[in-house]
């Protein structure tokens, strides 16, 4: 487990990062969200070591990190940055050799990831010669070359086509199955949805919710979703009812005790037809936007 | 796991890169071809012997031209006729001679060209009939001859031997200052380049946070040393061997030999500090053209390094002579003189490896500072400022 504690950092007089903590469990897929200039990056870089933390440590299995651990760490930088005119291959059995790796074993990973993203015929062009969505994999494939035992990624999703999409998350999904702690940033809400196990929140440089994605949303699982036959406006007159949206026959309502809901389902059925009486299933973005108001 | 250190992967990165670059392999096959050709063409220049055929017209004119071919240097080939004076002007119209010798009285000669006399023979002319004459009249005072001119020659070949030594001074300054300058521009602007272009691309994001960033400019300056140094004793080495092999006996090569050893050690000293310089400037830019201004002082140390070797004497030299970066050239060329005891540039060279120590712990400092900096190009004193 990655875990960051109480995390600070400022940028001369401008504090970046408040308190920040919030761990990365083993094997799970966190995703990491918030706003431009919450404080993703800032804190990604932290982990990685390429910024010091003013106040606070990051710890890996309780154990504080050092340069030697951090060699075994996979990192994607959300500035992607590679050498543009050096063939694929070649600077990914670089990149690999820096990381430990043997330069036949290099040679032999980078290969089996390219196959895997439909790149191998492409390994000896030059990087600048290829699609920005392509180099964005061949930028992936840097970070999972040595097999690291953390993952740590900057938006790995943005510029992808669908299908690389697909096959970002089953790698992604594969390497979370070996135990692995993986952190990514990501600000396209619906991509997570079926995607993280750990939902981290992060919002002016303060963390708004830390937690399994499965917990966030039972918690917020407290709306229930009517359509009825005539006008739904008489819900906002009814007590212990918060309306949080009407419009003619519909309705969003949270109840202020859990047993009035069948109370509420009498009355509307009193009223008229119920064409839907349903818990409302919060999306991951519907959580955000209400943790983040 | 391999144990390779990360140091060394990216200088093999660095050198590789480089030996694989087919304008720098170009470059360097024609500047070796360069040497050899300018070798050679030296050798046969040296080599090319004039030929002169000079008629003499009466007994003592001839004599004269007789021990003038006794004394003859290895580039002249004179050749002596017989002939009356009439029939020797004839052929001298017909420039089927170079000159004709007479005698115009006791101790008197008149030498006759066409168009030109050449100096070469003019000269040798000269000294025949001088010492011809001073042997007539030392015989004549009963003095043998034999006796004195060790005296006369060990003068001469005292003289012609301080003049040749400086010309040999004066070309292999311009070699040394001249490869030095080279080397700091092939392989020291490259360094500043590959800082930028790791830079600029953010690949340095992916590097630091896998290797130290002191490993990362280590192996860039420790490669680009590696391919100056190997370059450069490749440049001497067939240099020294073209001469060594040329058909003509090149003076003062055993000088040139142990002062190029020296030049091989302050060229060492000088290219890191160098080195140091580029990478530190690299870092301070954000792209390849913030480099064109901020090398401006770089080069013009270059520049004037380059002049101080062609053009330094006396003090000036002395002076240069423990300046880092300039001493990597000054020692060198008073070297050659062989009049500098040993121990001056033992302590040039003790003065230039402390100044390498200071800026390259200096330039280590600003590198890992800039180098991470993503928003415009830093000046020195931001570039300090700055947080890790």
């Amino acid at each position: 487990m990655l875990e960051l504690q109480n995390i600070s950092r400022s940028f001369a007089e401008h504090q970046v990062l408040h308190d920040v903590s919030f761990q990365v469990p083993a094997g799970s897929l966190t995703g990491f969200v918030g706003a431009n200039g919450a404080g993703k990056t800032t804190t990604m870089r932290i982990i990685m070591g390429l910024l010091a933390a003013h106040h606070g440590t990051v710890r890996l299995n309780g154990g504080d990190l050092g340069a030697g651990t951090r060699r075994g760490f996979g990192y994607m930088p959300e500035e992607r940055g590679l050498y543009p005119k050096q063939p694929v291959i070649d600077q990914l059995v670089y990149l690999g050799s820096l990381h430990g790796l043997a330069r036949s074993t290099a040679r032999q990973r980078a290969m089996e990831l390219l196959e895997r993203f439909g790149l191998a015929a492409r390994a000896r062009a030059k990087l600048e010669s290829l699609s920005l969505g392509n180099q964005q994999r061949v930028q992936v494939t840097a970070a999972l070359l040595h097999e690291p035992q953390v993952l740590v990624l900057d938006e790995p999703f943005s510029g992808l086509d669908p299908l690389a999409v697909d096959a970002m998350s089953s790698i992604l999904r594969d390497y979370a199955n070996r135990g692995v702690p993986i952190l990514f940033s990501s600000h396209q809400l619906d991509l997570l949805e079926n995607l993280v196990d750990h939902l981290v929140i992060i919002q002016d440089g303060r963390i708004l919710a830390n937690d399994a994605a499965g917990a966030l949303r039972r918690r917020h699982t407290d709306k229930h979703r009517l359509v009825l036959e005539h006008d739904a406006g008489w819900l906002r007159e009814h007590p212990g009812v918060t309306a949080l949206d009407v419009s003619g026959p519909e309705a969003l309502v949270s109840f202020a005790d859990p047993q009035l809901a069948q109370q509420v389902l009498a009355e509307a059925m009193r009223r008229g037809a119920v064409h839907e009486f349903a818990t409302h299933r919060p999306t991951l973005a519907d959580i955000y936007r209400e943790i983040i108001r | 796991m391999s144990t390779t250190p990360a140091w060394l992967t990216v200088t093999l990165r660095e050198v590789e890169t480089k030996v694989r670059d087919k304008a720098f392999i170009i470059s360097t096959l024609i500047t070796v071809g360069l040497i050899v050709g300018s070798i050679a063409l030296s050798g046969f220049l040296a080599n090319r012997t004039s030929t002169y055929t000079v008629a003499g017209a009466d007994r003592p004119s001839l004599r004269v031209l007789e021990h003038a071919q006794q004394i003859q240097p290895q580039d002249v080939d004179l050749s002596v006729q017989n002939l009356p004076d009439d029939q020797a002007r004839q052929q001298l119209e017909a420039g089927t001679l170079d000159a004709v010798l007479h005698s115009t009285g006791p101790g008197k000669f008149t030498l006759t060209g066409g168009e030109e006399v050449p100096a070469k023979l003019r000269s040798l002319l000269d000294t025949s009939v001088e010492q011809v004459l001073t042997a007539e009249l030392l015989s004549s005072a009963g003095i043998d001859p034999g006796q004195l001119p060790a005296d006369t020659a060990l003068s001469v070949t005292l003289l012609q031997g301080d003049a040749e030594r400086n010309s040999m001074i004066q070309a292999m300054a311009f070699i040394f200052s001249f490869l030095f300058y080279m080397a700091a521009l092939i392989f020291g602007m490259p360094i500043a380049n590959s800082v930028i272009e790791e830079k600029q691309n953010r690949v340095v994001e992916i590097l630091a946070s896998t290797i130290r960033l002191r490993e990362l400019l280590a192996g860039k300056i420790i490669g680009n040393v590696i391919l100056a140094l190997g370059q450069l004793l490749l440049f001497l080495g067939v240099g020294l061997l073209a001469a060594w092999l040329a058909p003509i006996e090149i003076p003062f090569l055993g000088v040139v030999f142990q002062v190029a050893t020296w030049f091989v050690v302050f060229f060492l000293a000088g290219f890191l500090v160098l080195a140091g310089c580029w990478a530190a400037l690299g870092a301070l830019a954000t792209r390849t053209e913030d480099l064109q201004q901020s090398s401006g002082p770089v080069v013009t140390v270059l520049i004037g390094i380059l002049f101080i070797g062609l053009y330094a004497k006396g003090t000036v030299l002395v002076i240069a002579s423990y300046v880092p970066i300039v001493s990597s050239v000054a020692m060198p060329i008073r070297l050659l003189t062989g009049q500098v005891p040993w121990f001056e540039p033992v302590l040039s060279l003790l003065v230039a490896l402390a100044f390498c120590w200071v800026v390259l712990v200096f330039a280590e400092r600003i590198y890992r500072r800039a180098v991470m900096h993503t928003g415009g190009a830093l000046t020195l004193r931001k570039a300090l400022k700055l947080e890790e």
